[in-house]
């Protein structure tokens, strides 16, 4: 296959453009976008290469529709992806809750923007974190991935496909504005050097009649996509194995509901990712996910040079949440600190995992411009000081 | 024309054990579907290349009554999710069967763009005049001075013309009908089916429960009654002033088109792509 | 290294950021270029930042700048506070005011003379800087204008760029 831009080699491109060039990469075939200050980027080099590649890409009335044509195109039997910014993430989140209680895999990503409302449209924040968790209605769960770099911005978002397919559901790529209009070098691989997933098909008549059942114990039902004769039932309607409405019933309810959460919980290990500077021996840590992360780096060597030892645990999935990771940590150290480009939201989820093993501190900022070195470090600083 | 037994139509296409349906007695979404089905039976197509979409709604249940691929999304957004499943496999043919309210209401900005774009499609449309599964609400096509629950002294908004709508929107294919007038809602269905591009079949269609009981039309053959009262053949109406036509529902073949659909225009806008970038292998 | 560039919506402060920012990527040298702008598309203020680094990078915008390039008093006031004490400043000199040392030339001047049109100024003020700091070949920068710039301008913006890379040899 040919590509309309250089593989096998590095190149000098923005966040958001490394998106698009790795998700046509892993293989997606079909994008639905709405434009939006700071994710816009993305769709306009979509609409670039697609055609070339024999993809679909297409401009929908808003985001509830770009979500749902994705939704559609996913059981049409196409890896694909939407993007957007908070307040066309505010309206995707009916549909996201449709993809996950019907089992689609697709990736969304949000390029968060500072809000509430519109904001500060082209300033990045992290406020979308828990909305990207929890902001569809319901008992549920799914998988939000948040990369501090353009080259991670590029690694995850084929990450964010091979886990969509991996476990039938749902993956947020959440990045910002910070990181999907920067610039910076980055590796593309080969084609065939990428390891691609694809979903689980049934493998006979038989299987394609549960497409909602957990038919190999793995939690993972095969998807039965559109026609190949399986003649399918997919509602967003607490539905049985084999997809039928059972509206009323609080057993099938529950094990529907609770085996779309345990395919997520249980296989935690398989999908979080994180790195850690400095934390054998740290005094404090310092948890940060997204472009915050970079910044941590810096103030985690200049608060050793300082003499506080200090680490770094940067995340690279922040849900599925390893809460206990976070009490072993929090065992270790006497403070945790939370830089976050907002009023505090991971915050809380850290927290919860330090279960009063440590102080956790949140290092809150808004306004559109990420925490300086000096800021995290002054904050660690000025709280060492006064306990 | 040749109607085959509805038992020899019902084995043929209906999931047996998702039956019996959600329809009140003198529903008329049985009838539609059992005309959609029939269309279906003449062309002889197979169940595999076809996809029922729908969105929330009593008629929105029929994709899981009837033994095909089918997808039962949100509340107005089935032409939404209908675009992806088009345009991500143009071999399949979509139906999407939706309510009024789903439609023109909540729906209403996907259905002026679904049809703007031409999406290869065929709506059938049940319009009852209210939300009949939430309890007899009024919709957008509720006609003014007649009752639902959230307009308990008579709608005071001015309702759409849905099928008016879609011929002005671009639709390649719009009709109307009642639910009695089976014939030709059959050929109509069959012509949509055939269309490429978006086609549309309107159905009155009654809901003595939710609608009827409300405005001293309680059963099936009062609303018959009414329907023959306030319908007008489209010869006919063409004859007649708008002081007449007040009031009135136009009913037949608004419009009957082949402009490109959709998904024909993105293969000519790949290839104009790949020409402009030099592209061909 | 930090690097800021500013001016004024139009000059094009953000495509000589990133032309110099490609530049150093084609040497293998680790890059991040960010930019600042108002909403207006013409007129307000403009800012591009470009850190280039052997080692990893983890800053996002420039906060003690090595080098700051001013093509507008604008750009220049509202940017002034991010340079090094003992920092370099580039000017417009016939259209910045700097209260402080600089270096610089008529760049806006000189690209109306020598390519016939003021739009070529953040080419003509790329080539001085490139020429002054020696932080990037220059022919990694002339390999980074022909992809970077609009197709059939790649003469002109090179001829802008070797006008102000002689004035900064001189």
């Amino acid at each position: 296959m040919k590509y309309p831009f250089p593989v096998g080699k590095s190149d000098f491109i923005q966040g958001d453009e490394a998106i698009a060039r790795a998700a046509i990469l892993a293989g997606c075939s079909f994008y639905a976008g709405y434009p939006i200050t700071p994710a816009s980027e993305i769709f306009e080099a979509m609409a670039l290469y697609m055609p070339l590649v024999d993809g679909v890409s297409i401009q929908m009335e808003d985001e509830l529709a770009s979500i749902a044509a994705i939704i559609g195109a996913s059981w049409a039997g196409a890896k694909a992806m939407t993007a957007t910014s908070g307040p066309g993430f505010s309206l995707m989140m009916e549909n996201l809750g449709y993809a996950i209680m019907t089992e689609t895999p697709i990736v969304v990503v949000d390029v968060q923007r500072s809000g509430p409302s519109t904001g500060q449209p082209t300033l990045a924040a992290q406020g979308d974190v828990m909305q990207a968790i929890w902001g569809t209605h319901g008992d549920h769960s799914l998988i939000v991935l948040t990369p501090a770099t353009v080259q991670e911005a590029f690694d995850m978002t084929i990450r964010a496909f091979n886990l969509a397919e991996k476990y039938r559901t749902p993956v947020i790529l959440l990045t910002d504005a910070e990181v999907g209009h920067m610039r910076e070098r980055v590796n593309i691989p080969n084609p065939e050097d990428i390891e691609l997933v694809y979903r689980k098909l049934p493998a006979n008549e038989e299987e394609a009649k549960y497409p909602f059942g957990d038919i190999h114990g793995d939690l993972i039902p095969p998807m039965p996509i559109f026609g190949k004769g399986y003649r399918t039932y997919v509602t967003g309607l607490t539905h049985d194995e084999r997809g039928r409405p059972r509206t009323v019933d609080a057993e099938i309810h529950r094990k529907l509901v609770e085996r779309i959460v345990n395919k997520i919980e249980r296989n935690k290990e398989d999908i979080i990712d994180f790195e850690i500077f400095e934390l054998d021996d740290a005094d404090v840590a310092i948890v940060s996910y997204g472009i915050v992360a970079r910044s941590a780096i810096r103030a985690v060597k200049m608060l050793r040079n300082e003499g506080v030892k200090a680490g770094l645990l940067k995340l690279n999935v922040v849900w599925p949440f390893d809460f206990e990771m976070i009490e072993k940590v929090a065992e270790r150290v006497h403070a945790i600190y939370v830089p976050e480009m907002n009023l505090g939201q991971l915050y809380h989820l850290v927290k919860e995992g330090a279960n009063g093993k440590a102080r956790v501190e949140l290092i809150p900022k808004i306004g559109g411009e990420v925490h300086t070195p000096q800021e995290i470090v002054k904050a660690v600083k000025r709280c060492e000081k006064c306990i | 024309m040749y109607l085959k037994v509805s038992y020899e139509i019902r084995d043929k296409y209906l999931r047996k054990d998702m039956l019996p349906t959600i329809f009140c007695p003198g529903c008329g979404i049985g009838s539609v579907l059992q005309y959609t089905l029939r269309a279906i039976d003449e062309l002889g197509w197979s169940k595999e290349e076809v996809v029922w979409v729908s969105g929330i709604g009593c008629s929105s249940r029929v994709p899981g009554y009837v033994d095909f691929d089918g997808l039962h999304t949100t509340h107005g957004r089935a032409l939404a999710f209908a675009t992806g499943i088009k345009m991500a496999n143009p071999n399949l043919k979509v139906i999407a069967f939706m309510g009024d309210g789903d439609t023109a209401a909540i729906g209403g900005n996907h259905f002026i763009h679904a049809i703007r774009r031409n999406l290869d499609i065929t709506v059938i449309l049940i319009n009852n005049f209210t939300y009949g599964m939430t309890g007899g609400q009024v919709a957008p096509t509720t006609l003014k001075g007649l009752r639902g629950t959230t307009a308990p002294y008579g709608s005071f908004e001015n309702p759409f013309d849905i099928a008016e709508l879609a011929v002005a929107a671009g639709a390649n294919y719009v009709a109307r009908w009642t639910v009695f007038n089976y014939i030709q809602g059959i050929n109509s269905i069959k012509k949509a089916l055939q269309k490429r591009g978006f086609s549309l079949v309107e159905f009155l269609s009654p809901c003595p429960i939710s609608f009827g009981r409300r405005n001293r039309m309680k059963t099936a053959p009062e609303l018959i009654r009414w329907y023959n009262k306030i319908t007008v053949p489209i010869s006919k109406a063409k004859n007649m002033s708008p002081e007449e036509l007040k009031d009135k529902i136009v009913i037949g073949e608004f419009v009957d088109r082949d402009r490109p659909s959709l998904d024909e225009e993105y293969e000519e806008y790949k290839k104009r792509a790949k020409e402009m970038m030099g592209w061909e292998e | 290294m930090q690097i800021r560039l500013a001016g004024v919506g139009g000059q094009g402060v953000v495509l000589a950021g990133v032309i110099l920012g490609e530049a150093g990527a084609i040497e293998g040298l680790n890059v991040v270029q960010t930019q600042d702008y108002s909403s207006a598309s013409r007129g307000g203020h403009s800012t591009a930042d470009v850190i280039i680094s052997k080692e990893p990078i983890y800053d996002l915008i420039v906060t003690k700048a090595d080098v700051l390039v001013a093509l507008a008093q604008l750009g220049y006031s509202t940017t002034k506070g991010s340079l090094k004490k003992e920092g370099l400043l580039i000017v417009d000199t016939d259209l910045v005011k700097p209260d402080r040392e600089f270096i610089g030339a008529p760049f806006t001047r000189l690209a109306e003379e020598k390519t016939g049109t003021a739009l070529t100024v953040n080419m003509v003020a790329l080539g001085y800087l490139v020429a002054k700091t020696g932080i990037v070949k220059k022919e990694s920068v002339e390999k980074a204008i022909g992809r970077r710039v609009p197709k059939g301008t790649e003469e002109i913006n090179l001829k802008a760029f070797r006008v102000g890379y002689e004035e900064g040899l001189r």
